[in-house]
């Protein structure tokens, strides 16, 4: 249950990844394989099937094709212990009764039985995982004193206590200002160079280009994989968005 | 003092007083869930469902306390397999599966009584409570407050973040299981004290009166608790004194209670105070 990879092949590998919602073809044959320590973004128009991706590789929906973590091949929700998942604007009631440090706390449950109460090292696991977001101190707060970029970064920690190699963000960079982009990009790196893998879904291709290591264009199936440089190309964005000349000054604009 | 004190003199009072706390305690024990997981509308319908078990199990001759822990199994059961259905919100078959159960029980006791026991299972009749009543809701009640206790941390993970619950573990869908049969339960529990109609009222008021308060779920479920004891003792005092029907009388002092703490708190939610942090 380590963090540390006990395989040789990549950390995620997904083969021939596809989904359907009755008759129509949400997802096809999507295949890549991603490493210990990688800053992917995922881009692709509204409606391209990211979050269905997400979804599909921590088994949230029915798909077609293999999804393995570390080697092992998941069947389940619970061989994918080893995947932590924030969803886009999820629907949780940020107003329930529940402290910073109870969320995190929580991201320890894979460690323990139902009828288990949490132990101190559960307890120094999640202060860790605080401080590693830079939220310390902010455990006995209640969710609705948090910022929108405090708050990504809560469920970062709750990844990271949950001890996920792999670390998956829908839109984490929608909806936050500038200084909060930044400052999650700078708690993503550290985290990336320390090993844990963040794959995060955005819209931001300039941020895509400079902040990440490696990007990953979808639309109904993959259209390029790669460095930021080769994927953020006419042809791959022609191919993801239809056209690239949504881009004002056409791609080259994208270039640092 | 002895406004307070005078009910209680007969015995049937005291017995009365005990069944009242025990509602008192366990349905918001358990309504703390249904209303932290906006599941109102399914204790309301459960509730008025169980009628039909009840119903049956009152016409045959049979322990009206198994009829209904049967109508709620039932229910529940039926409930997975209808909110399967996309065109219909679940609400919709809630209320369908609700309506329908009560008309039932409505339907069969109407055949074989006159009208006098329907209104008791309907609103309760607090003041004929056996001890062999109190018993059982005692020995129910222990039960449904120590399931809660048991599963408090798992209620807490997959109310929250049901995704995430699943991810680490939780079983999700038996935790959701195992509230539903609390909820028949508390109707059990409530069907001598506040009656089927009622139920609904001590499972959801003190909980949402708490829920007004309280920062913290430990301090819900105990301040639900509190409230729920004082309303039920409280409206049963006031049924003494006015004549009134205890049932409906309790439930009109929990209600009461919603009110004035919803009065107190409005100035400390209107303007939407998110604090960051510095």
């Amino acid at each position: 249950m380590s963090a540390v990879s006990t395989g040789t092949g990549p950390l995620l590998e997904v083969d021939g990844l596809g989904v359907h919602y009755a008759a129509t073809v949400a997802l096809h044959d999507v295949s890549f394989a991603v490493d210990r320590g990688e800053l992917v973004a995922v881009i692709g128009p509204n409606g391209a099937g990211k979050s269905t991706m997400f979804k599909a590789i921590c088994g949230l929906v029915n798909h077609q094709g293999v999804v393995e973590v570390n080697g092992v091949h998941c069947h389940d929700r619970t061989d994918r212990m080893d995947l932590a998942y924030i969803p886009q604007r999820n629907d949780n009631d940020l107003h329930f009764p529940i402290t910073v440090g109870e969320l995190v706390m929580a991201g320890r449950r894979r460690f323990r039985h139902w009828w288990q109460r949490s132990s101190s090292a559960d307890r120094a696991a999640a202060e860790s995982a605080l401080a590693r977001v830079r939220l310390s101190g902010t455990a006995d707060r209640a969710l609705t004193e948090l910022s929108g970029g405090q708050l990504q970064r809560a469920y970062v920690a709750r990844a990271l206590a949950q001890e996920a190699s792999v670390v998956l963000l829908d839109e984490a960079l929608s909806g936050v200002d500038q200084p909060t982009t930044l400052e999650l990009l700078d708690v993503f790196r550290s985290l990336a160079d320390e090993g844990t893998t963040i794959i995060v879904a955005t819209h931001d291709l300039a941020l895509a280009r400079r902040r990440f290591s490696r990007c990953i264009a979808v639309n109904g199936t993959l259209r390029g994989d790669g460095a930021p440089g080769e994927v953020l190309s006419s042809d791959v964005l022609d191919a993801t968005f239809g056209s690239a000349s949504f881009v004002s000054g056409g791609p080259d604009a994208l270039a640092d | 003092m002895h406004w307070l004190t005078d009910p209680f003199q007969a015995e049937f009072m005291q017995r009365a007083f005990i069944a009242a706390v025990i509602t008192g305690v366990v349905a918001p024990v358990v309504g703390t869930w249904v209303v932290l997981r906006r599941m109102a509308n399914l204790g309301d319908a459960m509730s008025h469902g169980t009628l039909a078990g009840v119903g049956i199990a009152y016409a045959a001759g049979a322990s009206v306390v198994v009829g209904a822990l049967g109508a709620g199994l039932v229910m529940a059961v039926l409930l997975l397999v209808f909110s399967g259905n996309r065109r219909l919100g679940q609400e919709t078959v809630i209320a369908v599966l609700g309506t329908a159960f009560f008309a039932l029980g409505v339907v069969v006791i109407s055949r074989v009584d006159a009208g006098v026991e329907l209104t008791h299972f309907l609103f309760g009749r607090v003041l004929t409570v056996t001890w062999a009543d109190v018993w059982l809701n005692l020995a129910l009640g222990t039960a449904a407050v120590l399931a809660v206790a048991l599963l408090f941390g798992e209620l807490r993970l997959a109310t929250f973040d049901h995704v995430q619950a699943e991810q680490v573990g939780v079983r999700v869908e038996l935790v959701q299981g195992v509230l539903v049969m609390l909820l028949a339960v508390v109707v059990v529990i409530s069907l001598r004290s506040v009656g089927i109609v009622m139920a609904v009222t001590m499972l959801v008021t003190p909980a949402a009166t708490a829920r007004l308060l309280a920062r913290t779920l430990r301090q819900m479920t105990l301040l639900a608790v509190a409230f729920g004891v004082t309303e039920a003792v409280g409206g049963l005092i006031l049924s003494y004194h006015l004549g009134s029907a205890p049932g409906a009388t309790i439930g009109l002092v929990s209600a009461a209670g919603f009110a004035v703490v919803f009065g107190l708190t409005l100035p400390r939610r209107m303007p939407h105070h998110h604090r960051p942090l510095a």
